[in-house]
């Protein structure tokens, strides 16, 4: 497990969820927040593509925080 | 997001990027009054092909651009170009974003008149398709529902709801993630 | 070039309007204004405008005041009427249709693998079908003036396509009336008698590619069978030639021209390139640098080249090309032309990777043989590289839709100059223009960076060179740009739209 800690001022919490849905087919997700983090802990279902799992994941919230326009 | 075996750069301050060979990883922290947030996306978004990109905030007033390179980085000096290159990037996304801002009237101007000019006046057929409607908006699976919102408004109803609709298993994780 | 000491000039807000300036010589320092009028001042003169201290009734003040560059006598309304003869073009919508009626090639060239096909691959033919929903696309667009240009792969490979295109285009324009032409850019070494009578026949202007001379022509471009691409296309560029004299047409404006791909191996023979084209009676050379779509990543390195060596190839061939107009030959270069239209007359000549903003979307459209529609012929070679970026959709999707995409709507935005850092800086704003596809392949985003970008370096490049032509103010050398930027428009291509297409011609052979 990869613990992920989203900046609320720098993502979407909208994009860490659509995110987190469309990657669910590749790893499981646990969602929790901080007063400054979207804290989501990632354990990837094909461990020999871990970092990549881990890495597109982080690259699609940030895309979907650029399509949104940013944070709100 | 963690870093081992610190590699410094003769040429760049440590204070403003480090890197790590085992995770062929490179942070960046550049002060925020210097480089806005869009431009920090707009930089970002660029590497997104070749790195993993996470942006944080180690500390109010700097955003830390960590690039963890997709392929196999075999030397130190291929992680200073990848520093070198989001510095470039980002200072010529900073700039644009002051310049468009600065000339946003005459930007704007230009391109209604390109896009409209182009596509010309719509015909009958175009209206008759046209969507005045709200539902274009309607997100049956809470995609643009806001974390926020989720979190902060347990809805029993919503989960009865969706049960026997197509999406069913995703509804009902986020519902019960809303009310735990 | 010593350049100039700005602490030492000091300068200061006064009486100078807007203005942008680059040092072009020891001596020499041009000054832009937003509406493209430009004066060449020595340092000393500069060291004065740049202070807000010119003196009225000095000659400098007169050529300031002349040239609007004085903000107490600033003439907006003149200023706002050149501007808008410049941009005339951006609201006009697509004029040339790019159509790939397939993507099958006789020829292999070094720097174009990705974006052919092998002679058997048949599956990379357009369709009829597909090609009369092209023309219907083409024909909708908002502009009054449309080109339809025939490429590849080579179109001659798909010949019942072209003449599809030729026939069903013409037909519908009698309803239509727009002012309808047709190119072919072609090797040519599939054109018969036949098929030449036909396309003249239906006013199709023709266009080859010439890589220089032969020995590295054929170097270049392998041809199976004869192995002499070269030959193939001089030997026809020599016979149309002689079809335009049967029928009457005047040499001087109606020949063939020839494309020039500039790779490594074309920057020593500068000379020899530019005696080919003359050789061949070609009377325009374009000396386009080699572009990094299409071709094989491995090839790169065998044909790419740092863009300062390619300038000085520029440099060397357009002084030998005006050495020879000064002797009575007539022979241009286009980026010359293109440039000197803008900062001489005041016009644009509407080149569409070189304007502001650029053409993709709002200027051309690109129709692949599979019916995929694209920004632009590079977003097309693009997509042969599995990158759908540039697609706007298909042959089925409504006009409106194509031209409306966010993606056309993100390639305004990002090639108007005046949301390009550098740019809106640069000296050269009023006569330039970056290409959003060029910019996407080769930095990743839309936008580009143009301090390091190669189409930046090469536009500064040619700009730097015709303005020290210009400040060296040679009256022969004017003379020779003002027959460069004299655009003689070639009325025998349009189309009359009451016109019954020519079936007759190619019948016996296609």
């Amino acid at each position: 497990m990869t613990e992920l800690r989203f900046a609320r001022d720098v993502y979407a919490g909208e994009a860490v969820d659509e995110a987190v849905k469309t990657w669910s087919r590749f790893a499981d997700f646990a969602l929790t927040e901080t007063e400054a983090h979207w804290v989501v802990q990632v354990t990837p279902k094909h461990e020999a593509a871990a970092r990549q799992i881990i890495g597109e994941f982080g690259n699609f919230v940030l895309g979907l925080t650029v399509d949104r326009g940013g944070v709100s | 997001m963690s870093s081992e075996n610190q590699i410094s750069f003769t040429d760049i301050p440590d204070a403003i990027a480090s890197a790590s060979g085992t995770d062929r990883s490179v942070s960046m922290t550049v002060d925020s009054e210097l480089y806005p947030l869009q431009a920090v996306y707009g930089a970002s978004y660029i590497f997104i092909d070749r790195c993993y990109v996470f942006i944080d905030r180690p500390a109010p007033g700097s955003y830390r651009i960590t690039l963890s390179a997709k392929q196999s980085v075999e030397e130190a000096e291929a992680l200073r170009q990848l520093v070198g290159e989001f510095a470039n990037e980002l200072l010529s996304c900073t700039w644009r974003h002051q310049v468009t801002q600065d000339n946003r009237v005459a930007i704007e101007t230009v391109t209604v008149q390109a896009i409209a000019g182009a596509m010309g006046e719509p015909s009958l057929d175009d209206l008759a398709d046209f969507d005045f409607t709200d539902e274009a908006l309607d997100d049956p699976l809470g995609i643009a529902q806001s974390w926020e919102e989720k979190h902060g408004r347990p809805s029993p109803d919503a989960k009865a709801k969706t049960a026997s609709e197509p999406g069913a298993d995703e509804a009902k994780a986020d519902a019960e993630e809303a009310s735990a | 070039m010593k350049p100039i000491n700005l602490a030492e000039i000091k300068p200061r807000p006064g009486t100078q309007a807007f203005f942008r300036w680059r040092q072009i010589g020891d001596d020499a320092i041009l000054i832009t204004n937003l509406e493209g009028n430009w004066l060449i001042l020595t340092v000393e003169e500069f060291t004065q405008f740049a202070r807000g201290e010119s003196t009225p009734d000095s000659p400098l003040h007169e050529r300031l005041l002349d040239k609007n560059f004085l903000r107490s006598n600033y003439d907006v309304q003149a200023a706002s009427e050149r501007v808008k003869a410049r941009k005339y073009f951006v609201h006009g919508g697509p004029l040339l249709h790019v159509m790939v009626v397939t993507l099958r090639c006789n020829e292999t060239c070094v720097y174009c693998h990705a974006s052919r096909a092998n002679m058997d691959e048949v599956d990379t033919d357009m369709s009829i079908e597909t090609a009369r929903k092209a023309v219907d696309l083409a024909l909708s667009s908002t502009n009054g003036f449309i080109t339809i240009e025939f490429q590849g792969g080579e179109p001659l490979v798909n010949f019942p396509v072209v003449k599809e295109i030729i026939e069903y285009a013409t037909e519908r324009n009698k309803e239509i009336q727009k002012r309808l032409e047709f190119t072919m850019v072609s090797n040519f070494a599939l054109l018969t008698e036949e098929k030449l009578q036909y396309l003249l026949a239906n006013k199709v202007q023709l266009c080859t590619s010439i890589d220089g001379p032969e020995e590295l022509h054929n170097a270049q471009r392998k041809l199976p069978v004869s192995h002499n691409a070269f030959q193939a296309a001089a030997g026809w560029i020599k016979r149309v030639n002689e079809a335009y004299i049967e029928i009457g047409l005047d040499p001087t404006l109606y020949h063939v021209e020839a494309l020039l791909t500039t790779t490594k191996a074309t920057l020593g023979k500068w000379k020899e390139v530019v005696d080919t084209y003359v050789g061949l009676g070609c009377k325009t050379i374009f000396l386009r640098p080699v572009d990094p779509f299409g071709f094989a990543e491995r090839a790169r390195l065998r044909l790419e080249y740092p863009r300062g060596e390619y300038l000085e190839f520029y440099r060397k061939s357009v002084d030998y090309m005006i050495e020879l107009n000064k002797q009575g030959v007539e022979i241009l270069e286009r980026y010359a032309a293109i440039f000197l239209t803008k900062m001489l007359r005041g016009e644009d000549p509407n080149f569409l990777d070189n304007r502001n903003p650029a053409g993709a979307g709002i200027g051309q459209l690109a129709y692949s043989y599979d019916g995929k529609v694209y920004s632009c012929d590079e977003g097309r070679m693009l997509a042969a590289t599995q990158d759908q970026t540039f697609c706007l959709g298909d042959v089925d999707t409504p006009y409106r839709k194509i031209v409306g995409h966010e993606t056309i709507r993100a390639m305004v935005i990002a090639t108007n100059l005046d949301q390009q850092p550098d740019c809106v800086n640069c000296a050269y704003n009023p006569y330039c223009g970056t290409n959003a596809a060029y910019n996407y392949k080769a930095q990743g985003s839309v936008f580009g960076r143009m301090r390091d970008n190669n189409v930046c370096a090469v536009h500064k490049g040619i700009q730097d060179y015709l303005f020290e032509k210009l400040a060296e103010n040679d009256p022969e050398v004017m003379a020779i740009f003002e027959r460069w930027t004299t655009i003689r428009p070639r009325e025998h291509f349009v189309q009359d739209p009451g016109q019954t297409p020519a079936l007759e011609a190619a019948e016996a052979e296609v």
